[in-house]
């Protein structure tokens, strides 16, 4: 290839996995750095206390235990619909095969909204029907999510499942018929455990669906919260680095799974048959041998822990008293007085964290700066709250759904 | 009659114990969870919202006053059309349609480049990397967006840093933050069906054409375009359909002027509580995209049957 | 392991749509015998054997094994244990519990499976190969193991559906001497099907030749070779020369059959007897070996006149090949007694043959049609 196409090429690579990487890693950066709006520069002091404060959000904590709870039936769900409908598509007579298809794969195709306000309509009608009023269950918002999210992950389940079994031999189960088994003996000695793998990867991929959905959930959730509303309601109304420290989390976790899930598949590679067995007989250095991903992974382990264990003996009220004092004479300099803008959600600091009582109400905030260097944080952020902010959609932006939030609590 | 021996030979091979259950749960998951609730958003979406109380009573006929209210507005609308609901659905499908195109004109090249340039294991280097971002949240990934965008964002930090500008640019009120987010969302649900598309073609066919002295473009243009048209109609179809049905990037990342179809939808649903016409909303939502899609398959010629995941 | 038991078909039909696999077929096959279902590809051999397991409805007839009607009984509930083409051996499960499996499916205790699976594997000459997975084994030893677990079912009845067709030359010999001693041993059914006529011959006590879903004959291998009922089985089992022509005369169990070669005279096929009439078309059918080379002149009801035209040495045996008009040269198998001479192409050679070993049947299809 010629030079000019080569480092066009690089060019273009470079700008290509900057663009989808970059956001992630800025947004990484931004859960380390002190200021209370997520920013990279200036870069203030290094901390950690936006895990903490994320640890003690008891929102997150109830959104995720909700997702995972949602999750756990999406997941059965799915799996037992996306099977039935796999082992109907490869047995059902060819003319009617393409309609089929067609319809058992058309959610994914679907708007989630759609799906969400159909399911939510649609039980709405069966409870009408059955003469139930609005605390049954057809209006609970956990059983219409798990309906609304299985209709169309059980649709993934399906194409799981789907190219496992067209490798399956059909005269395996014939053998065991021949052989005096029941159908059902059939299917679960013979069929199920050939689709565990299948069942395995459709469980994950049904899991991180539900796990991530939105669109749909927030129809059918009612009242309820799931990780991702909470998040979605957090990142509207009130914007501080402990979404940013929740990201990083993920990040790493899903980064580490992904190591480990490339070191078993190295191994499994080499000890086909069953590298579970050959990996607790072959012992740890077998495991390693010529393994990077496994390599990684331990290190990203340790300097997990490495980190974590910096993390509670380090201390950044130095730095920010350092910080603030900095800000101070800036002030000063410019002698003007310091007006408390309306920036509820950065001001006052939260009580809970650590080291940001600094006394005096918040007045030395440095977001409260009208003529600091960087402009006051919150105008960049499509700012919900600010009522100050013009509309130009000449109703007086009555009709912009984030007006109508309630008022956004600083603490969240 | 077919369906009757068919039917036979499906109890015959799985029992009747297993046969019945997954007639069951197909039947189940059909009705209940796919066809039935359309039928029920149709249903609310030609129908007047009534309280509970008024429901199966006298009023409740079928009618068109939702669609209308789409059209027209509310009754007495002085200004002939309802020019708010119009407009934004005009500008959502303009601006779906925009972010379609600067996705595959974003995707492409890394689809052609995964697919037949990338070897080994630089190769499942750039995949990964490819698929990593995908398992963070739309949100979190919206609300990281949001971040760099923002007045004292990267962006702007280093483009004031570097003296190219003096004041932050308003990247959200000029909808920048949208589309880029929007984009974003979606690289990774239109790379993947182009480069399936082009993992199937013959390196041969490249070369042939290279050796007969064909400059790139025209390879681009005349060999490698043609063969992927399944794919690329796959990749812009899947991306047309989420961005015009997107909620949370436009709820974090849109501006003052850029209220989103889905977000009226939404506010109807939840603000006004009118779920009549939310579902007639959702069902012109549905229609047209579904309409804008196959009218796109027809006029660049590709089957339904081609797009295959 | 049980006795062996008898199945018999009783004008059976199965067809698929327009297509008919299995046409009238009525076959008897004894208890504890060896018996063979031979033929081309798409006679219907497959069809009959699935559907005496089960797997297959009959369209007509019956099908009854021990005297029972097996109407509506499924494959899981019949006496029978099929062994696929294919083995379709259980992957995911070792050797010991693929042949087991049958007494699983009864729940019968693990420690009873591992008792029975290691009599069985020493039956099929692979002890301790119990903890092995199938694809740990050869093609020859998969086969063992699916017989094992097929005997394992106590079946009344054992039905293989070209077993042997996948294995090589010495393998296929090797295994063939191996079933055929198995069934002996255990004395149930087998009921064997296969397009290659010399394991059809060798294994079986009876066969049953079988062309496009119709049973042109079932004997024992002997008479299925001296005396063929049609002239496909006489052209399909071993290699036999055709001659066509016209009945001249019958005298008893004689004909004299005028053909292009001349007049031949033959006996006629039982099957055939008496449906030989003057004037009728006829095949006469001449084995390779049934041919001398004749002194003297080439005239008379048991000589044919002809062209060598081409030679083979085979060893112990060596061909000659004469040529004839319109047909295929005739082939002439000689023992090699040590004194063989070359004979050039184109001489002339006079062929002997003992009538009574030729074989006249009514004008057919034959085997290359």
């Amino acid at each position: 290839m010629k030079l000019l196409t080569r480092l066009a090429v690089g060019a273009y690579l470079l700008l290509f996995f900057g663009f989808l990487l970059g956001p992630l890693i800025i947004m990484a950066i931004t859960a380390f750095n002190s200021s209370t709006f997520p920013r990279v520069l200036p870069w203030e002091c290094l901390t950690f206390e936006w895990f903490g404060r994320l640890a003690n959000d008891s929102r997150v904590l109830e959104g995720l235990q909700l997702t995972a709870i949602i999750g756990v039936f999406v997941v059965l769900l799915s799996l037992l619909l996306g099977l039935a409908g796999a082992l109907l598509l490869t047995q059902i007579f060819p003319r009617a095969r393409a309609t089929y298809y067609t319809i058992v794969t058309s959610p994914i195709l679907m708007p989630g909204i759609v799906i969400g306000i159909a399911t939510v309509l649609f039980w709405d009608r069966i409870a009408h029907f059955l003469g139930l009023g609005r605390d049954s269950v057809f209006y609970h918002g956990i059983f219409l999510t798990v309906l609304g999210q299985s209709s169309f992950i059980a649709s993934y389940c399906m194409l799981v499942f789907i190219a496992r079994l067209q490798r399956f031999d059909e005269g395996q189960i014939e053998a065991a018929l021949d052989l005096g088994a029941t159908h059902v003996q059939a299917f679960r000695r013979i069929l199920l455990p050939f689709l565990r793998p299948a069942i395995f990867s459709a469980a994950v991929i049904a899991f991180l669906a539900s796990f991530e959905n939105y669109n749909t959930s927030v129809f059918t959730l009612g009242h309820f919260s799931t990780f991702t509303v909470v998040i979605a309601q957090k990142v509207r109304l009130g914007l501080d680095p402990s979404i940013s420290a929740l990201a990083v989390i993920i990040i790493t976790a899903t980064l580490f799974l992904a190591l480990l899930n490339e070191a078993y598949s190295t191994h499994a590679e080499r000890h086909p048959g069953n590298p579970l067995r050959s990996l607790f007989r072959g012992g740890v250095s077998g495991f390693f041998a010529s393994n990077p991903a496994a390599i990684l992974a331990v290190l990203m382990l340790a300097g997990i822990f490495a980190t974590v264990i910096y993390a509670t003996r380090y201390d950044p009220a130095a730095c920010k008293a350092e910080v603030l004092r900095k800000k101070l004479e800036i002030q000063q300099r410019y002698a003007r007085p310091p007006t408390p803008q309306a920036q509820p959600r950065q001001n006052p600091p939260p009580s809970g964290a650590p080291g940001r009582s600094d006394g005096f109400g918040g007045v030395f905030n440095p977001q409260n700066l009208q003529n600091a260097p960087e402009a006051p944080a919150p105008t960049p952020a499509p700012a919900p709250a600010p009522p100050q902010k013009p509309r130009d959609d000449g109703f007086g932006g009555v009709f912009n759904p984030q007006n109508l939030q309630t008022a956004p609590s600083p603490a969240q | 009659m077919p369906t009757k021996s068919w039917l036979g030979t499906f109890y015959t091979r799985n029992g009747l114990i297993l046969g019945n259950c997954i007639i069951l749960a197909v039947l189940a998951w059909i009705l209940l969870m796919i066809v039935l609730p359309q039928i029920a958003m149709l249903d609310f979406s030609f129908s007047y919202d009534l309280p509970v109380y008024k429901q199966g009573g006298p009023e409740d006929v079928y009618t068109l006053a939702n669609y209308r209210y789409f059209l027209f507005g509310y009754a007495g609308n002085r200004d002939g059309y309802n020019y708010l609901d119009l407009v934004v659905f005009g500008r959502t499908l303009v601006a779906a349609v925009f972010v379609t195109i600067i996705d595959l004109v974003l995707c492409y090249p890394i689809a052609f480049y995964l697919a037949q340039v990338a070897r080994g294991r630089m190769a499942r280097i750039l995949a990964v990397a490819l698929i990593v971002p995908y398992w963070i949240n739309e949100i979190l990934r919206a609300f990281a967006f949001r971040i760099i965008f923002g007045a004292s964002g990267i962006i702007n930090g280093s483009l004031i840093g570097l003296g190219i500008i003096d004041s932050p640019i308003d990247f959200v009120r000029e909808n920048v933050a949208l589309y880029a987010g929007l984009a974003y969302a979606y690289v990774l649900l239109m790379v993947f069906p182009i480069y399936n598309a082009i993992e199937s073609l013959d390196r041969n066919q490249i070369e042939a054409a290279r050796d007969m002295g064909a400059p790139w473009w025209r390879i681009h243009w005349r060999v490698v375009i043609p063969f992927a048209k399944p794919g690329i109609t796959s990749g812009c179809t899947i991306v047309f359909m989420l961005a015009a049905g997107a909620l949370a990037a436009p709820q974090i990342l849109g501006g003052p002027s850029s209220l989103w179809f889905t977000q009226i939808i939404y506010r109807t649903f939840f603000e006004s509580v009118n779920w009549s016409r939310g579902a007639a909303y959702a069902v012109i939502l549905l229609v047209v995209c579904t309409l804008f899609v196959l009218l796109m398959m027809r006029i660049f010629k590709v089957k339904l049957g081609e797009i295959g995941r | 392991m049980s006795a062996g038991v008898g199945i018999e078909l009783q004008n059976l039909t199965v067809s698929f749509g327009d297509f008919v696999a299995v046409r009238d077929a009525t076959v008897t096959i004894e208890g504890g015998e060896f018996f063979s279902f031979l033929g081309p590809s798409g006679c219907g051999k497959t069809t009959i054997l699935r559907t005496v397991s089960g797997f297959q409805e009959p369209s007509a007839g019956k099908v009854r094994i021990g005297g029972q009607d097996m109407a509506g009984i499924g494959p899981n509930k019949r006496p029978t244990a099929l062994i696929f083409q294919n083995l379709a051996l259980f992957p995911l499960m070792r050797v010991w519990e693929n042949i087991t499996f049958a007494m699983e499916v009864k729940g019968r205790g693990k420690a009873e499976r591992r008792r029975r699976a290691d009599e069985l594997l020493e039956l099929i000459a692979l002890p301790r190969q119990g903890e092995k997975y199938p694809h740990e084994l050869s093609g020859g030893q998969k086969q063992r193991v699916a017989v094992a677990r097929a005997l394992c079912a106590e079946p009344h009845v054992l039905l293989l559906d070209e077993p042997l067709s996948a294995l090589d030359l010495k393998l296929r010999q090797h295994m063939r001497t191996e079933l055929r001693t198995i069934q002996q041993r255990v004395g149930i059914t087998f009921i064997y099907i296969t397009h290659d006529q010399g394991e059809a011959l060798t294994m079986s006590d009876h066969v049953a030749v079988m062309r496009e879903g119709f049973i042109e004959q079932v004997a024992d291998g002997r008479t299925i070779y001296d005396d063929p009922a049609t002239p496909f089985v006489a052209s399909f089992v071993g290699e036999n020369n055709c001659f066509a022509g016209k009945v001249a005369g019958a005298t008893g169990n004689e004909v004299l059959v005028h053909t292009a070669s001349g007049p031949l005279s033959a006996r006629v096929g039982t099957a055939a007897q008496g449906s030989l009439k003057q004037g009728d078309d006829a095949m006469v059918f001449i084995r390779p070996e049934s041919f001398r080379i004749a002194n003297g002149s080439g005239s008379g009801a048991g000589r044919v006149t002809g062209t060598v035209s081409g030679e083979e040495f085979e060893g112990p045996i060596y061909h000659l090949f004469v040529g004839r008009e319109r047909a295929r040269p005739i082939k002439v198998s000689l023992v090699n007694q040590g004194h063989a001479r070359s004979h050039a192409a184109g001489e002339e050679i006079v062929l002997a043959y003992d009538p009574a070993k030729a074989v006249a049947l009514p004008k057919g299809k034959l085997a290359a049609d």
